[in-house]
């Protein structure tokens, strides 16, 4: 091997040797002796409109059923309207789902309130939302208490975060259709099911109440989806919707957009 | 002495391990770029965008969706609320920590090498510097000659050194290349936030600044190279202890091994921070994510290490020194 190779590894291997030396000492000197004075006020914001132009942009809000809890696929209701979408438009779809798993109308009040989360609001051309499922069941547990005086408390505090939630959504975007996803009733073959579809056909219409008061909220039903043989619809924890229910869910939702976005 | 460490490093260059470790690295990242480049795609994909804050956004739901669901441990769940914090932090700044570049992607590859792939490669080169002339009996030649013990050593010790400094530099050159083929070679100056300090499940961010990418990058590629070290002298100790290249090669990757395993159970035992191996990852301090095990920092772990590498090298010298050679 000629010496002069070896010379020039040598030579690299000294210089770099330098370099991380050198980056050791910036290294303590940024970590360890670091004044807090100059803060991250600097950045400038680049906040530019990154919306891609005639893409349709679709916001998904809400609890476990938006995420698609329950469909093996991973799909959810979300998913059957997305293939549905694009089957019907050549625009290109950009999807976010927001959703989070056991999520209640007060916490998706506080969601609402990110400055990310307003951001894509403001560009969504469709919204779809479901929420009240966890408010009412409480993950399945508060229907053993029936008693009226407490769930009609726990309605009336539901109904005005709804409310909260509209008006939020109305004041970040006029326009976009919103589709409210109501709620069914995943206990309506047990022994007391006459009972708890009455509490959720009751929360369903004050529900779609609020949602009238507002332009373009469209209150969507499932309530009928699942009122005949609600376990081949169900998922093995008798309460997320299974593939089935959720694609049931999603024709529902796919038909309903076709039809407002005609109108335009 | 600088003839001594000359005639060390002609060893080693004309041994090839240098190029081959050079050779190993550039397979590397050709896959992980590859990989990388794939993922960037499903995603896209998947959102149906290219803005980051839409993918920022995403992922901060995704998380905090693993965040509810059951029969997930509380170490990931702690790790995952603290990532999750970062990532807010971040998006609510309006900085994208992985906007695409050669710069970003030599970022990734560093802080995912620091642990095992670099300690490996360095070790490959340190196992064999004493131990082989141990082994194949060149040993004597070279103490029969009028030079002090120590000074044969030492420059034996400041050749592995050199030699690491080579292994760090053709990770950081190669990954840069050959991943700006892909991802473009800007972004440099790309702002990025370091100084998060973890209080049990939160993000502290007083200490939070901003500097640009190419310094960030220094200060990973300088704790590299400081990890890279004291793995190095580690094995440069075994080296000398041991006649056997392959002896020192198992104990080092044995070593190193458990290291990475060690850190992903370590958190209820509490004395384990003293160990060397569970202290490699300098760099998640940098970007700011959660410690195996509650209370360590930067200075802690970088003194630890120090520790080690300090009374490793007094041993080989010690007992280099002091051997009968026969």
């Amino acid at each position: 091997m000629p010496k002069r190779i070896i010379s020039i590894v040598v030579a690299i291997c000294v210089a770099t040797t330098m370099l991380w030396i050198f980056g050791l000492i910036v290294t303590i000197q940024d970590q360890f002796f670091y004044e807090a004075s100059s803060s991250t006020k600097q950045i400038e914001a680049t906040n530019s409109n990154s919306k891609q132009k005639d893409a349709l942009s679709i916001v998904a809000l809400g609890d476990s059923l938006t995420r698609g809890t329950g469909d093996e696929t991973g799909k959810g209701y979300v998913g059957h309207v997305m293939d549905e979408l694009k089957k019907r438009t050549d625009k290109q779809i950009q999807f976010t789902n927001l959703a989070i798993k056991g999520q209640r109308s007060a916490q998706l009040i506080e969601q609402l309130k990110q400055k990310e989360v307003q951001r894509q609001i403001i560009e969504a051309d469709i919204i779809l939302m479901t929420i009240g499922g966890n408010d009412l069941f409480r993950g399945g547990e508060a229907l053993r208490d029936l008693s009226t005086t407490q769930i009609e408390k726990e309605k009336k505090k539901f109904i005005e975060q709804l409310n909260t939630i509209f008006l939020l959504i109305r004041e970040m975007n006029e326009d976009a259709p919103v589709f409210y996803i109501a709620l069914y009733n995943p206990f309506n073959d047990l022994d007391n099911g006459k009972e708890t579809s009455a509490i959720v056909r009751n929360w369903n219409y004050a529900a779609s109440e609020v949602a009238a008061q507002y332009k373009s909220i469209i209150c969507v039903p499932t309530y009928d989806l699942f009122e005949l043989q609600v376990n081949d619809y169900l998922y093995t924890d008798k309460f997320h919707p299974n593939k089935e229910g959720y694609k049931r869910m999603g024709e529902r939702v796919a038909a309903l957009i076709t039809l407002t976005e005609g109108e335009k | 002495m600088i003839n001594l460490v000359y005639n060390e490093m002609l060893k080693i260059v004309r041994k090839k391990r240098l190029f081959i470790i050079a050779a190993i690295v550039a397979v590397l990242v050709s896959l992980f770029t590859y990989a990388q480049f794939k993922q960037v795609e499903t995603i896209r994909e998947r959102i149906g965008t290219t803005d980051w804050r839409t993918q920022l956004q995403q992922q901060i739901i995704d998380t905090q969706n693993r965040l509810n669901s059951t029969g997930i441990s509380e170490e990931w769940k702690k790790f995952l609320k603290i990532r999750l914090q970062q990532q807010q932090y971040y998006l609510d700044n309006d900085i994208n920590p992985m906007a695409p570049g050669a710069p970003t992607f030599m970022r990734m590859f560093i802080e995912n090498s620091i642990e095992l792939f670099l300690p490996l490669l360095v070790m490959v080169i340190a196992a064999d510097l004493v131990s082989s002339e141990a082994s194949g009996g060149t040993i004597k030649l070279l103490l029969t000659r009028p030079v002090k013990r120590w000074k044969i050593l030492m420059s034996k010790y400041i050749a592995m050194i050199l030699s690491t400094s080579f292994i760090v530099f053709s990770v950081a050159v190669l990954s840069y290349a050959i991943s700006g083929i892909v991802f473009g070679y800007g972004g440099w100056n790309l702002p990025l936030l370091t100084g998060f300090s973890i209080q049990g499940e939160e993000l502290n961010t007083t200490g939070v600044h901003l500097i640009p990418q190419w310094k960030y990058l220094l200060i990973e590629f300088g704790l590299a190279f400081f990890v890279s070290l004291v793995v190095g002298t580690l094995t440069f100790m075994l080296s000398v202890l041991l006649r056997s290249t392959a002896a020192v090669m198992g104990i080092m990757l044995a070593a190193l091994i458990s290291g990475a395993i060690l850190s992903s159970m370590v958190s209820s035992w509490e004395s384990a921070k003293y160990l060397f191996m569970v202290n490699l990852r300098l760099t998640s301090y940098v970007s700011g994510m959660a410690p195996p095990i509650d209370g360590m920092t930067l200075s802690f772990s970088m003194t630890v290490l120090a520790i080690w590498a300090l009374v490793a090298l007094i041993i080989s010298f010690y007992v280099f020194t002091k051997r009968d050679v026969y």
